[in-house]
C-alpha cells in the first residue's frame, strides 16, 4: 500500500523536488526574517517621530531635565526615568527574594506531586493579564495599605510597584528554576558524597552553578517591570514627579508617572496633536525600547554562558 | 584536591544538629515564599470573586440549602476519593471538568455561528471547500502532472470554489516612503466576473434550515473524525461506526427535541457535538478501562445537588445572591447603568481578535522556528544573519507591549491604510507581539525532537522538507501547541496595544466581520476602571475581571493538559 | 515495525496532501469570510459612527450612544476616550473617526493637520462644566470669592495664609487641593481665573481623582480646592461650595448648572464636539449628530452626567451648522 506513493514520489522530476525544497527553504527563511522586519519597523516608526520631537526640543535638556510638564512645554525625562526606576527597584525587592526562593524550592525540594501542582499554578500567575493586576492594585491593595496606616494617595507608586513585583515573580522563578534544573546531577551527587546536607548543596553548589541563569532571569524580569504599562497607568497615577531624595517615602506614597504611563498619557490626554507634547511619546518610546532591548541583550549574553557550560 | 577538601571541610559543618535545623528552616522559607506568591494572588482573586458574585447577599436559608444539597455531598464524596480511591478521584476531576470546559467551548462555537459565520454561510463554505478539496485530491490521483500544473490546480480550484473571480477595485496612491510625496495613483476597477461556488450555493432558492446545515457541515465532519479516532484506537470498524453514528443521532435528535427543552435547534446541535461527544467518549473509555469508575458519580452528585438545591430554594422562597456576574452580564452590551452593563460585544471581540492572532502568528512563528532549528546555516554570511535573527527574537520578546501598540498604529493604520480600531488591526498588532514568544517556544519543542529520528528519516532518502514535515513537526506538535496556547493566553489579556490602535472603549454591537470595529475584554475592563460610581468599580469591574480570568484559565489549563499528556507519552 | 514505518509514510504523504489542500482552502476561506459585509434589507438606518476624543466629553457621548442605539439598533456607534488631542491627532484628522469630543477649542496645529487630510471640523459647543470651588463644611468665614482672590491663592508665589488675602479671615495656612496639571480643568482655571498660562502654583496637592479632593476638604478646616461640578453634585453634603464673582462689581453667583447656563455663574467651562463635514454627509452620522444636538438640552445631562445642558439657542445654532454642513 505504501508503494504507490513512493512510486509517485519517484516519478516526479528531481528538478521539481529541488525547486520545491528551495521554495520551502526561502519561505521559512522569510518567516524568520520577518522578525527583523518587526524590529526595524519599530525603530523606524519611533525614530521618525522622535526626530520631529527633537527638532523642537533640545535633546540635551530632554535627557537631563528634571521637570516634565508637557502641557507647559517642559520636557525633562528624568522624572519619568526615576519613577520607572522606583517601580523597578521596589518590584525587584518583592520579586527577587520570593522568586528565587520559589525556584530553589521547586528545583531542589519539591516532591514530584508538589511540583506538578505548584509549577502550573505559578505559570497561571504569569498568565494573568496586567490589566487585572492593575485593577487589583487600584481597587484592593491601595485601600488595604491605607487601612494599614500608610498615608497613601489614591494613586501611588507603592501599590503599583508591589503589584508589578508580584507579576514578575513567576518570571524569576521559572527561568531560575530552569537554570537550577540544568545543573547536572553529578555536581549535586559530588556534594552529597562530600557529606554535604541538602541545604549546603542547594546554596553552595546549585545556586553558584546556576548563577548566570539566575541573573539573567533577574534582568529579564526587571526589563519586564520597566516596560510594564497597565499596572502603573491604573494604580500609579499620571503626575510626573522628580525623585525626591530627601524624602524617599514620599516618592512611593504619592502618584508618579513612569515612561510607559507617559506614553499612554500622551495619547489619552488633551495634549495638542502635532505638538512636541504629543511627539514626546515617540521620544520616550525610543528610549524605552533601547533600554529594554539592551537589558534583554545583556540577559541573553549571561544566559548563553550557562548554556555553554552545562549543555 | 586537597585544598578543595580543606575549604569544603570548613563549611560542611560537623555539627549535624545545627545544620539540620538550618536546612529545615531554609526549606520552609523557600516553600513559604512559593506559597506566599501564590497565596497573595489567591487572596486578591478571592476578593474579586466575592465582589463579582457577592455570596453573602443571599438569604441564609439559600446558603444553607446549597451547603446541604451541594457542598456537603461533594466534599464527602471528594474525601472518599482522596482517602480510598485516588484513581477515581482523577476520574471525578476530569468528569466534572470536561462538561464545564466543553460547555464553555460550545458557547464560543455558538458565538461563532451567531456573529462570524452564519450556519448558512458555513454550510456554503464547508460544502464548496469540500468540493474544492475533492477536486484537488482527484487531480492528484488521476494525473501525475508537473509541479506547475499541480500548483495551478491547488491555487485556482479553491479560489474558484470560495471567492470566484472577484471584482477588483484599486485606488492606491503610490508615495515615496517617509516623505509621503505622491508619485502616481494606481486606480482601476474590474467588476466581478465569475461568482464562486460558495456564492452560488448561498443564492440557491432552497437551503436546508440552519440546524440541518450545521448537522451536515459541522457535526458530520466532527463525528467522522471521532469515528476515525475510535476505530484507530480500538482497531474495530464497528466501534468507530457506533461512535460516529451515535453523535449524528444525538445531534439530529435536536431537530425534534430541542423545542421541547426550550433550546434552539442549532444550539442543541452544537451542544451535542461539542459537549456530548467528548463527554460520551470519556465516560465510555472510563467504563471500558474499568479503573476508577466510581469517579463518574462525582459530576452526578454535583449536578443533582445543584438541581435539588435550586428546586428547594425556589419552593421555600429564599433569595439568591445579588450576582454581578450573571447571564445578563455575559449577554448584554456595555451600559452607563451599572446593573445593565454587560461584556458580550467585548467577549465576541476578544474571540475574533484571537482568531486573527492565531492565523497570523501561528504559521509564521512555527515557520520561523523550523527555519532556525532545521535549516539555518551555522557559518558564512547567512550564518551571521541567522545569529542576528536569533538575538533579535529573544530581545523582541522583552519589548514593552505599549511600543507594539505604536508600531501597530503606524504599520497597519497609517502605512497599510486599514481603519483604526478594527479586529484585523488589533489581531495583527497583538500577533506581532506574541510572535517572538511563539517562535521561542516552538524552537524549544523542535529542539526536543531526538536527532536519531531525523537521521532515520534522511537514511530512508527523505529530503529535508519531508523530514521536517513527516518527522519533526508531528513529534514537536504538542510542545508547540502548549507554548502557543500560553502565548494566546497572553494575547487575550493585552490592553496597552489596544489603547494605541484605537480599539474603542464602548462598542455595543459585536463585530461581525474581521473588519468591524471592536472592543476587547481588557479594553472594556480598563474603561470601567475609570468610572466614578463605586458600583462600577466593585461590581461590574469585578464581574468583567472574573470573565476574563475564566477565559484565560481555560486556555492555560488546556495548554497544561496538552503538555501533561505529552509528557506522559514520552 | 517495518509495517509500522510504511504505515507512517502513507499516512504522512496523504496528510501532506491534505495539508496542502487544506492550507490553500483555509487561506481563501478567510479571505471569503472577510467580505460578507452586514447589509440592511429592511431599509432601516445602519452603518458606523466612530466617536473619539476627550475623556471629559466621553460621559455625555456614551449616554447619547446608548440612547441613540435604542432607537437605531443597527447603527454601530462606538465611543472611546482618547483625550482631545489624541483624538484629533490619531483618529479624527487622519479621517478614521467621525466625531471628536474636546474639552477645549481645536488648536491651530490640529486644524492644519486636519486640513492636510481634507477633513473639515465643525465646532459645536454642546455642554458645559461648572467648575466648583469648595471649602471645608467647618469653614464659616467665607461664602463668596472673586476671581482676583482666587488668583491670589492659586498663582505662583501666591498667598500662604487666609489672612494674606483678606485680613478678616483667620491667620492660618491654606491646605490646597486641585486637579493635576494634565487635566483640562487645570488648564481652564489657569487661563481664565489666574489669567496667565503657566502661572498656576505647584505646591498644592494635585490629584487625578476628584474624590481625593472631596476627602481632603472634608477633613481639613483650612482647606480649599476646585473640581468639576459632577463631583460636587455627588457630594453636596460633604463639602461647602463657594459662590464666585468675576470682579468686585459683579454679583456673587452660586454654583449650579442652571446658573451656569444662564450666565450668572462665571466659572462655566464649555465642552465641544467636532463632527467632520465629510462624515455628516453620511446619513447615520447626520442622524446621530441630530440626535446628539437635540438631546444636548435635555435634563438628563444635568441629572445623570452632572454637566450643564445646552440652551435652546445653542441647539438651534448647532443644528443650523449641521444642516448647512450636510447640505440640507
Amino acid at each position: 500500500m505504501g508503494n504507490e506513493s513512493f512510486d509517485a514520489d519517484l516519478t516526479r522530476s528531481a528538478h521539481g523536488q529541488i525547486a520545491k525544497e528551495r521554495l520551502y527553504h526561502w519561505l521559512l527563511f522569510f518567516c524568520a526574517a520577518l522578525t527583523v522586519f518587526v524590529t526595524v519597523s519599530i525603530v523606524v516608526t519611533l525614530a521618525v517621530d522622535a526626530v520631529a520631537f527633537f527638532r523642537q526640543v533640545d535633546a540635551l535638556s530632554f535627557f537631563t531635565g528634571t521637570e516634565w510638564e508637557s502641557s507647559r512645554g517642559t520636557f525633562g525625562v528624568l522624572p519619568l526615568v526615576t519613577a520607572t526606576l522606583v517601580v523597578t527597584a521596589v518590584s525587584a525587592i518583592v520579586a527577587i527574594p520570593i522568586g528565587t526562593a520559589a525556584a530553589v524550592y521547586l528545583s531542589e525540594y519539591a516532591s514530584d506531586r508538589m511540583r506538578s501542582v505548584l509549577k502550573p499554578a505559578l505559570e497561571i500567575l504569569a498568565g494573568i493579564p496586567t490589566v487585572v493586576y492593575g485593577y487589583l492594585a487600584l481597587v484592593y491593595l491601595t485601600p488595604w495599605l491605607r487601612k494599614g496606616g500608610l498615608d497613601l494617595s489614591m494613586f501611588n507608586l507603592l501599590s503599583a510597584s508591589i503589584m508589578v513585583g508580584i507579576m514578575i515573580i513567576p518570571m524569576v522563578s521559572s527561568i531560575s528554576e530552569d537554570a537550577m534544573s540544568a545543573v547536572p546531577d553529578s555536581l549535586r551527587e559530588a556534594g552529597y558524597g562530600l557529606g554535604a546536607t541538602k541545604f549546603e548543596v542547594s546554596t553552595g553548589v546549585v545556586i553558584p552553578a546556576a548563577v548566570s541563569g539566575i541573573f539573567s532571569s533577574y534582568i529579564l524580569a526587571l526589563s519586564r517591570a520597566i516596560g510594564e504599562t497597565m499596572i502603573v497607568v491604573m494604580a500609579g497615577g499620571m503626575q510626573a514627579r522628580m525623585l525626591d531624595l530627601t524624602n524617599p517615602f514620599a516618592n512611593l506614597f504619592n502618584s508618579g508617572q513612569t515612561m510607559t504611563a507617559a506614553m499612554v498619557h500622551a495619547v489619552t490626554s488633551d495634549a495638542t496633536g502635532g505638538t512636541p507634547e504629543f511627539y514626546s511619546m515617540f521620544a520616550i518610546g525610543l528610549t524605552l525600547f533601547f533600554v529594554t532591548f539592551s537589558m534583554n541583550l545583556l540577559s541573553n549574553r549571561i544566559a548563553a554562558r550557562y548554556r555553554e557550560e552545562y549543555q | 584536591m586537597a585544598t578543595t577538601d580543606e575549604s569544603t571541610g570548613s563549611w560542611f559543618g560537623a555539627d549535624g544538629q545545627v545544620s539540620q535545623v538550618r536546612g529545615l528552616l531554609f526549606k520552609l522559607s523557600c516553600l513559604g515564599a512559593t506559597l506566599l506568591a501564590l497565596g497573595l494572588v489567591l487572596v486578591f482573586l478571592l476578593y474579586v470573586f466575592n465582589d463579582a458574585v457577592q455570596p453573602l447577599t443571599a438569604d441564609t436559608g439559600w446558603l444553607l440549602t446549597f451547603v446541604v444539597t451541594l457542598v456537603l455531598p461533594a466534599v464527602a464524596v471528594g474525601v472518599y476519593y482522596y482517602t480510598r480511591d485516588t484513581r477515581a478521584g482523577e476520574v471525578a476531576y476530569t468528569a466534572l471538568g470536561l462538561p464545564v470546559a466543553t460547555t464553555l467551548l460550545a458557547g464560543g462555537v455558538v458565538i461563532t455561528f451567531e456573529h462570524i459565520v452564519s450556519p448558512h454561510a458555513w454550510f456554503a463554505l464547508a460544502l464548496s471547500a469540500t468540493v474544492a478539496f475533492g477536486l484537488v485530491e482527484l487531480h492528484a490521483r488521476t494525473r501525475t502532472a508537473g509541479a506547475l500544473e499541480r500548483l495551478a490546480v491547488v491555487v485556482l480550484v479553491p479560489l474558484l470554489a470560495l471567492v470566484g473571480v472577484p471584482g477588483i477595485a484599486v485606488d492606491f496612491p503610490v508615495e515615496t516612503p517617509l516623505l509621503g510625496q505622491e508619485l502616481f495613483r494606481l486606480s482601476f476597477a474590474i467588476p466581478e466576473l465569475v461568482p464562486s461556488l460558495r456564492e452560488v450555493i448561498l443564492a440557491l432558492p432552497v437551503l436546508p434550515t440552519a440546524a440541518i446545515s450545521l448537522l451536515l457541515t459541522f457535526t458530520l465532519p466532527i463525528a467522522a473524525a471521532a469515528a476515525w479516532h475510535v476505530r484507530r484506537v480500538r482497531e474495530s470498524d464497528r466501534d468507530g461506526a457506533i461512535a460516529g453514528g451515535a453523535t449524528i443521532v444525538a445531534a439530529g435528535l435536536g431537530l425534534v427535541a430541542a423545542p421541547l427543552v426550550d433550546l434552539s435547534a442549532t444550539t442543541w446541535v452544537v451542544l451535542a457535538t461539542v459537549v456530548a461527544l467528548p463527554v460520551g467518549l470519556y465516560v465510555e473509555s472510563v467504563v471500558r478501562r474499568d479503573v476508577g469508575v466510581s469517579g463518574l458519580a462525582f459530576p452526578v452528585v454535583v449536578a443533582a445537588g445543584a438541581l435539588i438545591g435550586a428546586f428547594l430554594v425556589d419552593a421555600l422562597g429564599f433569595a439568591g445572591p445579588d450576582l454581578w456576574l450573571d447571564w445578563d452580564f455575559l449577554t448584554s452590551p456595555a451600559s452607563t447603568t451599572p446593573r445593565d452593563a454587560g461584556i458580550y460585544p467585548a467577549l465576541v471581540g476578544s474571540v475574533m481578535m484571537l482568531v486573527v492572532v492565531a492565523v497570523a502568528a501561528f504559521p509564521v512563528g512555527v515557520g520561523a522556528a523550523v527555519y532556525l532549528e532545521e535549516y539555518a546555516p551555522n557559518d558564512g554570511l547567512l550564518g551571521s544573519i541567522v545569529d542576528l535573527i536569533e538575538i533579535n527574537i529573544a530581545n523582541l520578546a522583552g519589548v514593552p507591549s505599549v511600543v507594539y501598540g505604536v508600531l501597530g498604529l503606524t504599520l497597519f493604520v497609517r502605512t497599510a491604510g486599514m481603519q483604526s480600531g478594527i479586529v484585523m488591526v488589533g489581531g495583527l498588532t497583538i500577533g506581532l507581539l506574541i510572535l517572538p514568544i511563539v517562535i521561542v517556544s516552538a524552537q524549544e519543542a523542535i529542539r526536543g525532537v531526538p536527532d536519531s529520528l531525523r537521521q532515520a528519516s534522511y537514511g530512508m532518502g527523505a529530503t529535508k522538507w519531508q523530514t521536517v514535515r513527516n518527522v519533526v513537526l508531528p513529534r514537536a506538535l504538542p510542545g508547540i501547541m502548549t507554548g502557543t496556547i500560553l502565548a494566546f493566553g497572553r494575547a487575550i489579556g493585552e490592553t496597552a496595544p489596544l489603547l494605541m490602535i484605537g480599539a474603542a472603549a464602548v462598542v455595543r454591537i459585536p463585530p461581525d466581520t474581521f473588519f468591524s470595529l471592536f472592543s476587547a475584554m481588557p479594553r472594556q475592563i480598563f474603561a470601567w476602571s475609570k468610572e466614578i460610581e463605586t458600583e462600577f468599580r466593585y461590581g461590574v469591574l469585578a464581574a468583567g475581571v472574573v470573565t476574563l480570568l475564566i477565559v484565560m484559565l481555560m486556555m492555560n489549563a488546556s495548554a497544561i493538559l496538552v503538555r501533561n499528556k505529552y509528557q506522559r507519552q514520552n | 515495525m517495518p509495517d509500522n514505518q510504511f504505515g507512517r509514510t502513507v499516512d504522512a504523504v496523504s496528510r501532506r496532501k491534505f495539508l496542502a489542500a487544506a492550507g490553500s482552502v483555509g487561506a481563501v476561506a478567510i479571505a471569503g469570510c472577510a467580505e460578507n459585509e452586514a447589509s440592511d434589507s429592511d431599509g432601516e438606518l445602519s452603518g458606523e459612527v466612530v466617536v473619539k476624543g476627550s475623556s471629559t466629553v466621553y460621559p455625555i457621548s456614551v449616554q447619547m450612544q446608548e440612547r441613540f442605539m435604542e432607537q437605531h439598533p443597527n447603527v454601530n456607534v462606538t465611543v472611546d476616550s482618547t483625550g482631545s488631542g489624541g483624538g484629533f491627532q490619531n483618529h479624527f484628522c487622519p479621517g478614521d473617526s467621525d466625531i471628536n469630543g474636546a474639552s477645549r477649542p481645536i488648536k491651530s496645529e490640529e486644524q492644519d493637520l486636519c486640513a492636510e487630510n481634507d477633513v473639515t471640523p465643525i465646532e459645536m459647543n454642546v455642554a458645559g462644566d461648572a467648575l466648583t470651588v469648595a471649602v471645608s463644611p467647618d469653614n464659616d468665614w467665607v461664602d463668596c470669592m472673586s476671581f482676583d482672590e482666587l488668583a491670589q491663592i492659586w498663582q505662583e508665589g501666591g498667598a500662604e495664609t487666609w489672612s494674606d488675602v483678606n485680613s478678616d479671615w483667620p491667620d492660618e495656612e491654606f491646605v490646597l487641593y486641585g486637579p493635576d496639571t494634565t487635566s483640562g480643568t487645570f488648564d481652564w482655571f489657569t487661563e481664565n481665573v489666574i489669567g496667565e498660562a503657566g502661572n498656576h502654583r505647584t505646591d498644592y496637592e494635585p490629584t487625578e481623582d476628584d474624590n481625593v479632593i472631596i476627602e481632603g476638604l472634608e477633613n481639613d478646616q483650612y482647606s480649599i480646592g476646585y473640581f468639576g461640578y459632577a463631583y460636587y453634585a455627588e457630594n453636596e453634603d460633604r463639602v461647602k461650595a463657594l459662590s464666585v464673582k468675576e470682579d468686585d462689581s459683579s454679583e456673587c453667583g452660586e454654583p449650579g448648572l442652571q446658573a451656569a447656563s444662564e450666565g450668572t455663574y462665571p466659572m462655566a467651562r464649555p465642552l465641544y464636539i467636532y463632527p467632520s463635514e465629510e462624515a455628516v454627509q453620511r446619513e447615520e452620522v447626520y442622524e446621530f449628530m441630530k440626535f446628539y444636538l437635540e438631546n444636548s438640552s435635555a435634563d438628563w445631562i444635568a441629572d445623570e452626567v452632572g454637566y450643564v445642558p445646552s440652551s435652546q439657542d445653542q441647539v438651534d445654532e448647532n443644528m443650523s451648522k449641521l444642516d448647512e454642513a450636510a447640505g440640507n
